[in-house]
């Protein structure tokens, strides 16, 4: 549905993307990951046609976003982490201008929109007297209008309460799995990604460092905690076992195919006292640190 | 086209539903009502009445609305309309990226051109607005306050000497309003171009603001005599060459034509510049 090809990026010289490239699957929710100044609202901006790429190219439903920006987003719906809107006209008039510009929408879909989004019982009222929920809702209903099958949301939990971070999820989940929409999901907060995507690309500093399912991340390294006698001794002779990496004293991590009781048994016949082997399932606060900052990662 | 026009319905919304914009028009008001207020003090009406009458004229005779009005309209646009035209036009477009608005409205699958092109029309629609709304104004004030009679138009600075009975002045004011529109339109035009730059709305406002002042200032310098058909203002006063007798027709179509050549620059360059230009939070 969504195609990236080696899309790269700098503003003034600075790099803000390099070499990106990815694909989004029609119906999935994906995530896009990184802190803040990874890339990812630049990756946005370009998937949006306002930001143009130094190389490469985007594509929305394989039409050229940069060669035919109407026709790739013309079933394309976004929001930004606050949504902007007119605070001197209502609800309704906002949603009447933004779509505007894409096609005359029937009052019956903006309704229907609005009724997605549950602000209904307010959608007269000027936008000054919404609350941030209330506006990224009303973000949600202009990204819904007219008859979108994607939508790109940047941070749009931003600025919630646990509650509204709740509802908007849940919103999102419903229209992905009702309406059968494809949700492009952008965000520095973990655990907002987590939740709601299955397929993540992470960033960090305009460069993708993982692509594909939390599943593949968490099982593709393992820790292992070793108590020995000569932690010295042990670790030349881990360190001559292949796939294993020593993160600290005691500490070491373990490719996905390797076995754990190989490795013991390495240690026992070189001679060492092995009192205790405990593996360690890392947090995905973890796993994510150790990719984008791996020092931070060693400490925690 | 309807289409485009359901988009310039919901700029027009955007622009008349603000309190600042009627704001405006009541300022303007006021300012004619004080002017309508200066035209009346003794010293004033002295002065006035030795003009007409050393022109040839009869004070009672063309002291009338019509002379009023024109006296208010081009004061009142003079001082203020230039401010507010910069105002608006240098918002339009630099006050949306600012807010933020503007990359909402970039998620369509709208072209900018198609966007520049909706806000340029408000522009076009509010000038003509704000002048036909002083120019009538005055009329009415004018006409209520010192009633039916014959015009002099009287505009310091301007070579200018003719007597018209009522009707035909009348004609030749309202003639006067879509030139003297289409004079401010420059002005417009020229912020709606800086607008479109990366560029706050408020220095927008004043960069607009700013040269054209420097424009009249130098203008008005005897010194720079030789060079004034390069300046915007010599240009932009043709809509005056209305009120002389004969019509210089082709003086005025020559100064329409540069001011449109003008603003089509104005526009082309303003128009390259956001087409061109990243848009980022």
């Amino acid at each position: 549905m969504i195609e990236l090809r080696n899309l790269t990026k700098a503003y003034g010289g600075k790099p803000a993307l390099h070499d990106l490239s990815l694909e989004v699957r029609r119906g999935e929710i994906f995530g896009l990951l990184g802190h803040n100044g990874a890339g990812k609202s630049t990756t946005l901006g370009i998937l949006l046609g306002q930001v143009y790429p130094d190389q490469g190219e985007a594509l929305i439903g394989g039409v050229s976003v940069q060669r035919q920006r109407g026709r790739a987003l013309a079933r394309t719906g976004a929001i930004f982490e606050a949504p902007r809107f007119y605070d001197y006209l209502s609800g309704w008039r906002n949603l009447e201008i933004y779509t505007s510009y894409s096609a005359r929408v029937p009052a019956e879909r903006i309704k229907e929109a609005v009724a997605i989004a549950g602000l209904t019982g307010r959608i007269h009222d000027r936008v000054g007297t919404y609350s941030q929920g209330m506006r990224q809702r009303l973000g949600l209903a202009q990204a819904l209008l007219p008859e979108n099958e994607v939508i790109l949301l940047d941070e749009p939990t931003n600025g919630l309460d646990p509650e509204g971070i709740h509802e908007m999820r849940e919103l999102i989940r419903r229209l992905n799995r009702e309406h059968g929409l494809t949700v492009v999901f952008c965000s520095h907060l973990l655990v907002e990604v987590e939740q709601l995507c299955d397929h993540v690309v992470i960033l960090n500093q305009g460069r993708k460092i993982f692509d594909g399912r939390w599943a593949d991340l968490a099982v593709d390294r393992r820790e292992v905690r070793l108590d020995v006698d000569e932690w010295e001794r042990a670790k030349v002779l881990l360190s001559g076992a292949g796939g294993v990496r020593i993160e600290g004293v005691g500490m070491i991590s373990l490719d996905a195919d390797c076995v754990i009781a190989d490795l013991v048994a390495r240690l026992v016949h070189g001679g060492i006292r092995v009192s205790a082997v405990e593996p360690r399932r890392r947090s995905l606060e973890q796993i994510y640190l150790s990719l984008t900052h791996p020092g931070a990662a060693a400490k925690s | 086209m309807s289409l485009f026009l359901y988009q310039l319905r919901g700029e027009l919304w955007k622009l008349f539903a603000r309190k600042r914009t009627y704001i405006g028009y009541g300022v303007f008001l006021s300012v004619e009502l004080l002017v309508l207020l200066l035209l009346h003090l003794p010293r004033t009406q002295r002065f006035l009445r030795r003009m007409i009458e050393n022109s040839g004229g009869l004070f009672d005779e063309y002291f009338s609305g019509l002379t009023v009005a024109l006296m208010m309209m081009a004061f009142t646009l003079f001082m203020l309309g230039g401010l507010y035209l910069a105002l608006v036009a240098g918002d339009i477009v630099a006050k949306e990226v600012e807010d933020g608005t503007m990359r909402m409205t970039l998620c369509r699958p709208v072209s900018r051109i198609r966007v520049l092109a909706v806000k340029y029309v408000v522009c076009v629609i509010y000038t003509f607005s704000l002048v036909f709304f002083v120019g009538l104004s005055a009329l009415i004030l004018g006409l209520l306050v010192r009633g039916t009679g014959g015009l002099f138009p009287m505009i310091p600075g301007v070579n200018l000497l003719a007597f018209y009975d009522f009707w035909p002045g009348l004609g030749r004011y309202l003639a006067a309003l879509p030139c003297f529109a289409l004079s401010m339109l420059t002005f417009s035009t020229f912020a709606f171009q800086l607008s479109c730059w990366n560029v706050k709305p408020a220095a927008a406002t004043i960069s607009a603001i700013t040269v054209f002042f420097v424009d009249w200032i130098l203008h008005e310098m005897p010194y720079f005599e030789s060079y004034r058909s390069w300046m915007m203002t010599t240009h932009m006063n043709t809509w005056m060459n209305v009120f002389r007798e004969p019509l210089q027709w082709s003086r005025i179509v020559e100064d329409y034509a540069i001011l449109l050549g003008l603003d089509a620059t104005f526009l082309i360059v303003g128009a390259v510049v956001f087409a061109s230009r990243d848009f980022k939070s």
